[in-house]
């Protein structure tokens, strides 16, 4: 039945992501077809520094439709909209209860508190896990209907690094959950370090191989380099780390 | 089977930084019995309910409930399997409704009482599509009451289960535990700063003032010890030093002493006929007043 508590509390936070992102795929595979026409008038643009780079890169891998679908789906959107709500996943718990007043209901349970945790953070990582794939299916789902194919392999692998890498900011949420009473607190400075880290990864891109954003949206295995083991092995490591001091900090607490 | 203790605390002890909730309770709760845990706002009574279920580690002293260490996290889980719970705010999950709760409540104890939920559901007058958060204070009580009742426990803790309610109310719920109480059996302990429902129910007291028990024991006990002694003399009352112990407190206003003796009503008599009063009297004192005497001793 903690199952069922913890689907209630977050199921609306779920069930909006899942909706806004199903949305979102769609809408990048429906709007290829117009990417193609403009992808025309691209050439006459000449702009030079990073913005002409950025251009230019972005026309050549919308060149191709698998380069398309990965740079706008799974480089951009899904990597945004996901990590926001992983985020919004991770937060809330029983320490929010406890300013709410449920918590001591919870804590009457004949439960651990670690059971508590786990089936929440459990429950939570099943979520985030679904708005990764399901979204991300219909890419090679919805690809037809524009003419083009996308491979389901590449969409599942694309969508495990995402979850797996991107697991850590839900981790945060988490273990910041178990600090604060409030819900902003937990959510803003875990989009804040995630904003954070995604300029870092941007601005030291050459000196920081093993970048959690890179790493999320499969870049390497995109280029044909294999999967990014580096870095998912570290985001799973700082997880899982992460989640043992959430669960510490609740065994510790007085509620 | 009144001598064993459901219940029992050893120099329990409470600090948040250095404010001190919890001073060193020692209390033994009798299995069977209705046990008020009476207090003013802030003496420590809600700290102490909470260390006995878990949601509060002592910082010092252990509590045993049916003989199991409140400090073992896994016998703190067998405790709460034993034991229904009422908070006094009342918590409960604002986005599931009455019927949702209850099943939810009924999945975690292998002895909840179906027909004792139904019973409530419909004494109670609670209706069961309702979400919590539409219920009122004392709908939100009888659910809580309906919660602790029916999960076969063999103690009861609540921690001011009437608090917020109106009289009537406040009667129906209380009647609800007495005869719960009477018909299974089992432990009850709960805190209150309303003496006249501890009066009404318990059977046995302790009146704890800033995290410390000041009285305690059988409330039957209590009155019969507890004496209100008043000295009338010819001029101004004296302010003697009393030898025989069990002397609380004493009042003097103009010709008037008045002693609360504690215990040994007959020997502080017999120790005031030296003080030559021209009338004593020794009557009998509520447990209202031995709440305030006892409490403003301390201060």
């Amino acid at each position: 039945m903690l199952w069922y508590k913890a689907w209630l509390e977050t199921r609306w936070r779920f069930l909006i992501g899942l909706a806004l992102l199903v949305c979102a795929a769609a809408g990048v595979v429906f709007s290829y077809p117009k990417v193609v026409k403009l992808l025309a008038m691209v050439p006459t643009v000449d702009v030079g520094g990073e913005l002409g780079r950025r251009i230019r890169e972005g026309t050549e891998l919308a060149r191709t439709y698998r380069g398309y679908a990965w740079s706008q789906w799974f480089n951009q959107q899904l990597s945004n909209t996901w990590t926001l709500f992983a985020v919004l996943i991770g937060s809330g718990g029983l320490l929010t209860q406890s300013s709410g007043g449920a918590a001591l209901f919870t804590l009457s349970l004949p439960v651990s508190r670690d059971r508590v945790l786990a089936t929440r953070a459990a429950l939570g990582l099943g979520e985030v896990l679904i708005l990764a794939v399901v979204p991300s299916l219909l890419i090679p789902a919805l690809s037809p209907a524009v003419g083009e194919r996308f491979s389901v392999g590449d969409a599942l692998v694309f969508s495990a690094c995402m979850f797996l890498a991107g697991a850590v900011f839900f981790s945060l949420a988490v273990l910041l959950s178990t600090v604060f009473a409030d819900v902003w607190r937990p959510l803003l400075i875990s989009i804040a370090a995630a904003i954070a880290l995604g300029i870092a990864e941007e601005v030291f891109r050459d000196a920081w191989p093993l970048g959690i954003f890179r790493a999320m949206s499969g870049e390497r295995y995109f280029h044909g380099g294999g999967l990014p083991a580096g870095g998912i092995l570290l985001s799973v490591t700082a997880s899982v780390a992460m989640l043992y001091a959430a669960a510490m900090n609740n065994r510790r607490r007085d509620f | 089977m009144a001598d064993v203790a459901a219940i029992e605390m050893i120099g329990l002890r409470k600090t948040y930084g250095s404010t001190e909730a919890v001073c060193g309770l020692a209390l033994q709760v009798p299995k069977g019995s209705i046990y008020g845990f009476l207090g003013r706002n802030g003496a420590g009574k809600t700290t102490t309910i909470k260390m006995l279920l878990g949601m509060v580690a002592p910082t010092a002293g252990d509590a045993r409930v049916f003989g199991l260490s409140i400090r073992d996290r896994e016998a703190s889980v067998e405790i709460r399997r034993r034991t229904g719970f009422v908070s006094e705010e009342k918590d409960l999950y604002d986005y599931m409704t009455v019927a949702e709760i209850v099943a939810f409540t009924a999945a975690f104890y292998p002895r909840w009482r179906r027909d004792l939920a139904q019973k409530y559901l419909r004494s109670f007058e609670l209706p069961p599509d309702r979400k919590v958060k539409a219920l009122s204070r004392g709908m939100r009580t009888k659910l809580a009451l309906l919660l602790a009742l029916s999960r076969g426990a063999e103690a009861l803790v609540l921690d001011e289960p009437t608090s917020g309610l109106d009289p009537a109310m406040t009667e129906e719920v209380l009647q609800a535990i007495v005869a719960h109480v009477a018909e299974e059996e089992l432990t009850v302990f709960f805190s209150s700063h309303q003496i006249g429902e501890v009066d009404q129910i318990a059977d046995r007291v302790a009146i704890v003032d800033r995290g410390r028990t000041v009285v305690a024991g059988a409330l039957e006990d209590l009155r019969e010890r507890y004496r209100r002694i008043q000295l009338v003399f010819d001029g101004e009352a004296p302010d003697p030093v009393f030898r025989t112990p069990g002397v609380v407190r004493t009042h003097r206003r103009g010709r008037v002493l008045t002693v609360l003796a504690s215990d040994a009503a007959d020997r502080i008599v017999e120790e005031t006929r030296a003080l030559r009063p021209v009338s004593v009297d020794v009557l009998p004192v509520t447990l209202k007043e031995i709440f305030l005497e006892t409490v403003a001793a301390e201060e």
